[in-house]
């Protein structure tokens, strides 16, 4: 017993001084043995624990990244039994960090140990290695690695994120993770990566210049309902997380990105495709620092067409949604011409749609929203075009 | 846990397109979601299970859809249900998913085991969803709603667990916000009220893995005894229950063996594990599995020869089921509100229940009395005040089983007291139990609750009254009589609602078949 207490001060100071020793897991394959009772279990424990040589988080870091660059350049037919075994070393590897990072069920994690885990990793290239690697990996160590690389994101070592510096001088490795909705085995993976780099202003910034963000019109209307679905997150994430950014990129690409969101998404013969897109254009107008989008885009005749469209659907959640976009045409207290004579000429028509409107739970907002715009359509005078 | 499908064979490709699908039957259906039996006519026509809801229907947020197809996608385990593919079709969200021909054990117990399981197969399925557990939960997953209504069987035994769809992912919480690296803990309440652990229902104080363990252990009692502890009291009242009355579970052992010879020792002590009130004292699911319960444990083989033989099929069950329901429509109960998904046809043991105890209700109005309740009510909540399961042609029930001769009389009797004594529970017991030093927002939560259900209570005194045709002789206050008007006129405009919706629902069935390429 007196070891125990040996070994239990050790890994303490362990924390407090440079490297932190990790304790490795103990095995399921001892674990699953036959039962026993707790103090027997907790000697075995102790036993193992002596005999394991205890690997730092820096250690495991340098292991996988050796074992990836191995998994890299050999191709799955090389020397077919050593290679299942480094994947498989790989794969338990990737688990170990994984614990390090979220602990586990007896453990918590300890910053320490996270820290100096996030400084190695990206001291090298080791994220780039896990990303084109990724492919190779099994199903369940690529959710591992998916999952260290998202936390990583948010690992700050001396209050600062290294993961966003790495990121800055590696951009290009958003191409790869972005294209990665063109393969439905990694698109879940990718993009659950994507989404925690974009959370780095400069990393979104970049994704929103490229050529990529085009595409995501196009990801998001995949008939597999789980990677459009994926591809839709992330665009909404895009689209609304950094406001500055949005905000200058909508400004600078207003005329190709509304027509493209227009035609492909609001548009679309696809339900889910429509209200998610709708939902999101809400978000989007509504964001103070995109008034100015906002203001241009309640002037054009066309969007005020397809949103009267919007608004005819069957489906209660597209209309609730295309309320809160059109409300803005009716508000708009500069309204060009030709837009007041599109209401004028529906106004009937759209009085009757809103007396009859109604949301299933009570909102106080949206009725006098509704109000609002009830009292505004009824108010407009025809106007003679200059 | 080593992965035990790490080298899956390679996946096959499901196509995305409804008219691949032949729908055969319906096998289950819930508020926003219809289950299916399919056949995929281009992958050699493999029998499917496709469950499609409506989103334009179903309250869920789109995101929380998104999470659980793609917690389907990800998952992969022989005792968790995948999903082949998701797709959409209109409005709709198809989901196709292996077909588990016995259906869930909610149902299997409903058709053939009112009274529950016996004890050896209880074993082999919780043994297999604790594998899933360990799994999920090694994975970062809390599943969330575990219950026998969410457990499929297959024809060859095989057990999994289904329906993540509130499902949650410990990792994609928003954990580290702030200081450092806390572990990440759960906060919303998300379940089905029978099976919540108490700390989920305290959600502010946050959950994990355990509140799992609890529900599992909520599980066995259901599987034991055909339905969860508490499910004849509204889903309301068994929150309340279970937050003012703590000790219930707690000293599970000392009146469980001198009445309780029906289920083995192993067992009871397995189950009060789980249902430790403090969650870091339940074991976890890995620790739980070597519990000498699970010691000599038969394989899923076992559950074709006991537990499937001479079951009916999926679809002649829901058919039954449906019957069954359109004929309780009348009477229906303020039942609770959770959509049962997955092919779990929830509601058929429930109501049952319900109007059992409703009839009993009526039969014999009981007021508050204070009687020694605690133990009226531990009966019940425990091994069931014997609840004997029958002992089925062929079932050695081996040693655990010394007294099948033993009748139901005991639990009526133990019910009609149950509901009196805990009105006066409610009445009188809860502000004691605030008092203890509660912080003041979970008092605030309790007494939430307390509120609620005494609004249900008085609600129920005051229909039992009308009944009993004592209307009269009560003195309401004309607002009151107004109020209670109101009451009723929207009770019955919620019960025409949920009933066109239904006949909706099923023209619209109908009208899928007629469309259907077959016939």
């Amino acid at each position: 017993m007196v070891s125990v207490v040996v070994v239990a001060v050790g890994r303490r100071h362990g924390a407090s001084a440079s490297p932190v020793v990790i304790q490795r897991l103990s095995s399921p394959s001892s674990a699953a043995a036959p039962p026993e009772n707790d103090g027997e279990a907790e000697l075995k424990r102790m036993k193992s624990l002596f005999k394991s040589k205890p690997k730092t988080p820096v250690d495991l870091v340098r292991q996988t990244r050796d074992l990836l660059i191995y998994a890299e350049r050999n191709a799955p037919d090389t020397r077919e039994v050593k290679r299942e075994d480094k994947m498989l070393e790989l794969s338990k590897l990737l688990r170990e960090l994984k614990s390090i990072l979220y602990g586990n069920s007896e453990t918590e994690p300890v910053s320490e140990a996270c820290a100096q885990l996030t400084q190695e990793f990206f001291r090298e290239n080791t994220m780039r290695l896990l990303i084109v690697c990724l492919p190779k990996l099994n199903l369940e160590a690529r959710k591992d690695a998916t999952q260290v690389v998202a936390n990583l994101q948010r690992q700050a070592v001396h209050s600062r994120l290294i993961a966003c510096d790495y990121l800055e001088k590696n951009l290009d490795l958003m191409d790869i993770l972005v294209l990665g909705y063109e393969n439905t085995d990694m698109a879940l993976h990718y993009g659950a990566m994507l989404r925690e780099c974009i959370r780095h202003q400069s990393v979104a910034r970049y994704v929103l210049e490229s050529e990529h963000v085009k595409k995501f019109f196009d990801y998001i209307q995949l008939p597999n309902f789980d990677v459009a679905a994926d591809a839709a997150a992330t665009f909404k994430e895009l689209m609304t997380r950094h406001k500055s950014t949005v905000a200058e990129f909508l400004t600078k690409n207003y005329d190709w990105f509304f027509a493209e969101y227009n035609s492909k998404l609001l548009e679309s013969t696809n339900y889910i495709t429509r209200r998610q897109a709708i939902k999101l254009l809400g978000d989007m107008l509504l964001d103070r620092s995109n008034s100015g989008v906002m203001t241009r885009y309640v002037s054009s005749r066309d969007n005020l067409r397809i949103l009267m469209n919007l608004l005819r659907e069957s489906s209660k959640s597209i209309q609730v949604e295309a309320f809160h976009v059109f409300k803005l045409f009716a508000a708009n207290q500069n309204k060009p011409p030709d837009i007041v004579s599109i209401l004028l000429a529906n106004r009937s028509k759209l009085l009757r749609l809103f007396a009859d409107f109604k949301i299933d739970k009570e909102d106080e907002q949206f009725e006098s929203d509704k109000a609002q715009v009830v009292r505004e359509i009824a108010a407009l005078e025809p106007q003679d075009h200059p | 846990m080593a992965q035990p499908t790490e080298q899956a064979p390679k996946r096959t490709t499901y196509p995305l397109d409804p008219t691949s699908y032949k729908i055969v039957d319906e096998i289950g259906r819930g508020v926003s979601a219809i289950v299916y039996k399919a056949i995929c006519i281009p992958v050699s026509s493999t029998v499917v299970a496709i469950k499609a809801i409506d989103l334009d229907k179903s309250r869920t947020d789109l995101d929380s859809v998104r999470r659980e197809a793609k917690t389907m996608s990800l998952l992969s385990h022989p005792n968790v249900l995948r999903a082949h593919c998701s797709f959409m079709v209109e409005s709709r969200l198809w989901v196709v998913m292996p077909f588990m021909s016995g259906g869930s054990l909610q149902s299997v117990m409903g058709c053939s085991y009112p009274n529950g399981l016996p004890e050896q197969c209880i074993a082999v399925v919780l043994k297999e969803i604790l594998h899933a557990l360990c799994y999920l939960h090694g994975q970062g997953h809390l599943h969330r709603d575990i219950k026998a209504g969410n457990i499929l069987i297959d024809s060859n035994g095989s057990v999994k667990l289904a329906d993540f769809g509130v499902s949650a992912s410990i990792y994609e919480s928003n954990y580290g916000q702030g200081s450092s690296a806390r572990r990440p803990m759960l906060t919303d309440l998300a379940g089905t009220p029978y099976w919540m652990a108490p700390e989920v229902i305290h959600s502010h104080s946050g959950y994990s893995f355990k509140a799992d363990i609890w529900s599992f252990g909520i599980t066995a009692l259901e599987l034991a005894h055909g339905r969860p502890p508490l499910s004849h009291l509204p889903p309301s009242k068994s929150l309340l229950m279970k937050m003012t009355k703590r000790f219930r579970f707690s000293d599970y052992e000392k009146t469980k063996t001198s009445e309780n010879k029906k289920f083995s020792k192993a067992f009871r002590d397995m189950v009060g594990l789980c249902l430790d009130q403090d969650p870091s004292k339940r074991p976890c699911a890995e620790k739980l599995l070597k519990h000498s319960f699970f010691k000599n444990c038969k394989g899923t083989d076992f559950l074709v020869k006991n537990v499937l033989q001479g079951l009916s099929s999926v679809e002649q069950r829901f058919r039954g089921y449906k019957l069954q329901r359109l004929a309780s429509m009348n009477r229906s109960t303020d039942d609770d509100e959770e959509d049962d998904e997955g092919y779990s046809f929830t509601k058929q043991r429930r109501i049952s229940g319900w109007n059992f105890n409703e009839d009993d209700f009526e039969l014999d109005p009981v007021f508050p009395t204070n009687k020694d309740e605690d133990t009226d009510i531990l009966k019940q909540v425990r091994f069931g005040g014997e609840t004997v399961f029958r002992n089925r042609g062929g079932d050695s029930l081996t040693s655990s089983s010394s007294s099948p001769g033993k009748t139901i009389d005991t639990q009526l009797g133990d019910q009609k007291v149950k509901v009196g004594s805990e009105m006066g529970n409610n009445s009188g017991g809860g502000e004691a139990e605030i008092g203890g030093g509660l912080q003041r927002a979970e008092a605030v939560g309790s007494l939430l609750i307390l509120k609620k259900s005494l609004d249900v209570q008085r609600q129920n005194v005051r229909n039992l009254i009308v009944l009993l045709g004592g209307g009269e002789s009560l003195e309401v206050s004309r607002e009151e009589q107004l109020m209670q008007v109101i009451d009723g006129l929207k009770v019955e405009l919620e019960r025409e609602q949920k009933k066109r919706f239904e006949l909706e629902m099923e023209l619209e069935f109908l009208k899928l078949q007629l469309s259907s390429p077959s016939e």
